[in-house]
């Protein structure tokens, strides 16, 4: 049980800040993500929760208890760590038992936790076998073993399957989802996988640089994105980015021109805008899979572009396209398409899919201007 | 030992010798001859007898003269081989000698006496191992006694060079803390000061404790060891600090991580600088002949010096004691350098 809150979480090295102030709360037994690209402070903040890193400012609370200055081991946490760090010299056995002798549990008492976290991750085959003998997997399941024995209130997972092939991802990510439907236990997981992200997640924490960019569920963040950033981070493949202009900003919605070879460029994007941004440039976004290679109809933004590269991966297929201002649009079509590259075709998408981003002073991103009310 | 055979044999032509292994195994000879030549000697002549040892020119083998038990002598007699003046030779026990003339007899009748000019006769040789140097040694001096306070001296020191040592080789490569770089330098820089030059303040230090003449004044002063530090420190600064990191996670207090975590990873580099201290501390003379002055309290290599007197050395015991001396760290080393070799720190983690 428990529920964890941070509040204007600063930490300084010298006169670099690396957070600046992330504000969150975590209810129990939910699962939280951190992600954000390599460098943005989301395996800090995890540390600093884990009480291996000090926190320079703010309050860090558990439930409701100050936990600022508590000590790593009395914070009743578990971590798992990206290079899985099993003590070499110990079997998998006294892995999982080193954390329960430390708080002087009975022998007896180890020894049946310890049996029952390794039938939960099949691993009572490999009790007395070395981390050296085993598969990244089994040393995966190892070192959550090892969090799994002293029932910890929160664990803490710091990119745990970077060094697993694809395969093996795919399997532990489904295992760490199982595990956390079986205890029920806040768990808060790093990656900068946006996958990873999407799949696990009960809520995204999405950081760059420092500063938190939004917080939301998977598909909040993938239909609200609030701003560039966001939209570019989360989905596979990345959103598409065009330039367009505001004609007109109405009532029902932002009219807009996009630039480049529209033969249908003009529409009217629902969505809530300034009217002294008629005159500006603005960044439109859509995502691949809404496009579609066709005529366009009402409603809808045509253009044209040149297919540069094709992949058909049978399912799917994914169009990388050139458009004639330089600019690039990735088109994911269902099932399987009779084109080549080099053709000219003709790609259209939904006005109300697409998203708008307005470059604000002092922003770092494009404010995504707030959806009209939608049906 | 298949593998031992095929480095020895190594070769750098192909089936035949190239003009470079000619010179590599010439050097590797040479080498050999150089090291372990007088080891070789030393050993070889620790079992000759006090005589054979005063003998010139000197023998390799450990051969004394043939002695024979002749009835009406309380100790073996010499044995000659004698040219006698008919021309025969014959094998003959010295009875007396008075200049260039002995008294010989025939060991099976000793009644019968030849007077022989010592310049006719020549000795008879036989293989022997005088190993009395060894077992007399424990009887004639307190050899016991001197291997104990080696023995104690050694082992004492050794175990707290390596804790102290990796105490603050612990502290110096996982801890950040201010004027860390400082107190690292300052440890390795005393590498700089000749251990002569602070014989005399040492020397005033153990005094002033009331340390002289006990096996601590030896001890003491030579547990810290810059050389130490630094070997260990530089091995734990490749232990990952996720390790550390998940002990604390895992409620370890820092004593805990440093006794189950660092030190048994630590382990090959431990071993190195157990090899080193037990050799420091065993071979130590200076240090000893100064801090120790009663007899009661000498190591081995004091006790070794002690035997050369000055008129006359006992070459026979000093020898034997020499070997066994060599002994423990030969044995030491034997059994420790695998860990050498032996790198498990990064096993464990990807």
């Amino acid at each position: 049980m428990a529920h964890l809150e941070l509040a204007g979480v600063i930490k300084r090295y010298g006169d670099t800040t690396v957070i600046h102030g992330v504000d969150l709360s975590v209810r129990d037994g939910e699962f939280v993500v951190f992600v954000g690209p390599s460098g943005c402070g989301k395996s800090t903040l995890l540390r600093m929760i884990s009480g291996l890193e000090s926190v320079t400012d703010g309050e860090l609370r558990l439930d409701g208890r100050r936990v600022n200055d508590v000590s790593a081991a009395q914070r009743g946490l578990a971590m798992v760590f990206q290079s899985y760090a099993l003590y070499p010299h110990m079997t998998v056995y006294q892995n999982m038992a080193f954390g329960l002798q430390n708080i002087g549990t009975p022998r007896a008492q180890i020894d049946a936790k310890v049996r029952a976290a390794a039938k939960l991750l099949r691993l009572e085959s490999l009790l007395e076998r070395r981390p050296t003998q085993l598969s990244g997997g089994q040393r995966q399941r190892v070192a959550i073993g090892r969090a799994i024995v002293r029932e910890p209130t929160v664990f803490l997972f710091d990119e745990p399957l970077s060094n697993l092939d694809a395969e093996l991802r795919v399997q532990m990510r489904t295992e760490i989802t199982a595990l956390h439907q079986r205890l029920k236990t806040t768990m808060i997981y790093v990656t900068h996988d946006q996958v990873e992200a999407m799949t696990m997640a009960d809520k995204i924490v999405v950081l760059r640089a420092g500063r938190v960019e939004q917080i939301g569920s998977p598909l909040e963040l993938y239909n609200e994105p609030r701003n560039q950033f966001v939209a570019g981070f989360i989905g596979s493949p990345r959103m598409n980015f065009l330039s367009a202009q505001v004609t007109d900003v109405g009532p029902d919605g932002v009219r807009i021109k996009v630039d480049s070879n529209a033969q249908r460029g003009a529409a009217t994007i629902p969505a809530r805008g300034d009217p002294s941004l008629v005159g500006q440039t603005i960044t439109l976004g859509i995502r691949p899979e809404h496009i579609r290679v066709h005529e366009g109809g009402a409603g809808e933004i045509e253009l044209g572009a040149t297919i540069e590269q094709l992949e058909q991966l049978g399912a799917t297929s994914f169009l990388y396209c050139a458009l004639p201002g330089g600019e690039r649009l990735t088109v994911q079509v269902a099932g399987q398409v009779d084109k080549r590259s080099g053709e000219e075709i003709n790609v259209c998408f939904p006005a109300r899919d697409a998203h708008l981003f307005a470059k604000t002073e002092g922003e770092p991103a494009f404010e995504r201007l707030r959806p009209a009310a939608r049906d | 030992m298949a593998d031992l055979s095929r480095i020895l044999t190594a070769t750098r032509g192909r089936g035949r010798l190239d003009w470079t292994d000619w010179l590599s195994y010439a050097y590797l000879l040479l080498g050999l001859v150089l090291m372990f030549g007088p080891v070789v000697w030393l050993v070889l002549s620790s079992f000759k007898s006090a005589a054979a040892l005063n003998e010139f020119p000197p023998q390799l083998l450990p051969y004394g003269q043939a002695a024979t038990q002749v009835p009406g002598h309380a100790e073996a007699l010499p044995l000659y081989r004698v040219k006698l003046p008919d021309g025969s030779t014959r094998e003959l026990v010295e009875l007396r000698r008075i200049g260039i003339e002995a008294t010989m007899a025939d060991p099976k009748h000793p009644d019968e006496e030849f007077k022989v000019n010592i310049r006719d006769r020549e000795r008879v040789r036989a293989f022997h191992l005088a190993l009395e140097n060894y077992t007399e040694i424990f009887g004639k001096f307190d050899f016991g006694r001197f291997l104990w306070n080696s023995v104690f001296i050694t082992v004492v020191a050794t175990l707290i060079t390596l804790l102290f040592n990796a105490m603050a080789a612990f502290a110096l490569s996982k801890y950040r803390f201010g004027g860390e770089k400082w107190v690292f330098l300052l440890i390795i820089s005393t590498l700089m000061i000749p251990p002569t030059i602070i014989l005399v303040p040492n020397f005033l230090v153990v005094s002033e404790l009331g340390l002289l003449n006990s096996p601590w004044g030896v001890i003491w002063p030579a547990v810290a060891t810059p050389t130490g530090v630094f070997l260990l420190r530089q091995y734990m600064l490749t232990i990952p600090g996720e390790l550390i990191d998940a002990a604390r996670m895992d409620h370890a207090s820092e004593w805990r991580i440093f006794w189950r975590i660092i030190l048994p990873l630590s382990a090959p580099a431990l071993a190195v600088l157990a090899i080193f201290s037990v050799m420091w501390r065993w071979n130590d003379f200076l240090w000893p002949l100064i801090v120790l002055s009663r007899t009661e309290n000498f190591t081995l290599q004091l006790a070794l010096n002690a035997f050369q007197g000055e008129l006359t050395t006992q070459w026979h015991y000093l020898l034997a004691m020499t070997v066994l001396t060599l002994l423990p760290v030969t044995l030491v080393f034997a059994f420790l350098q695998r860990y050498i070799t032996t790198g498990i720190a990064s096993a464990g983690v990807k």
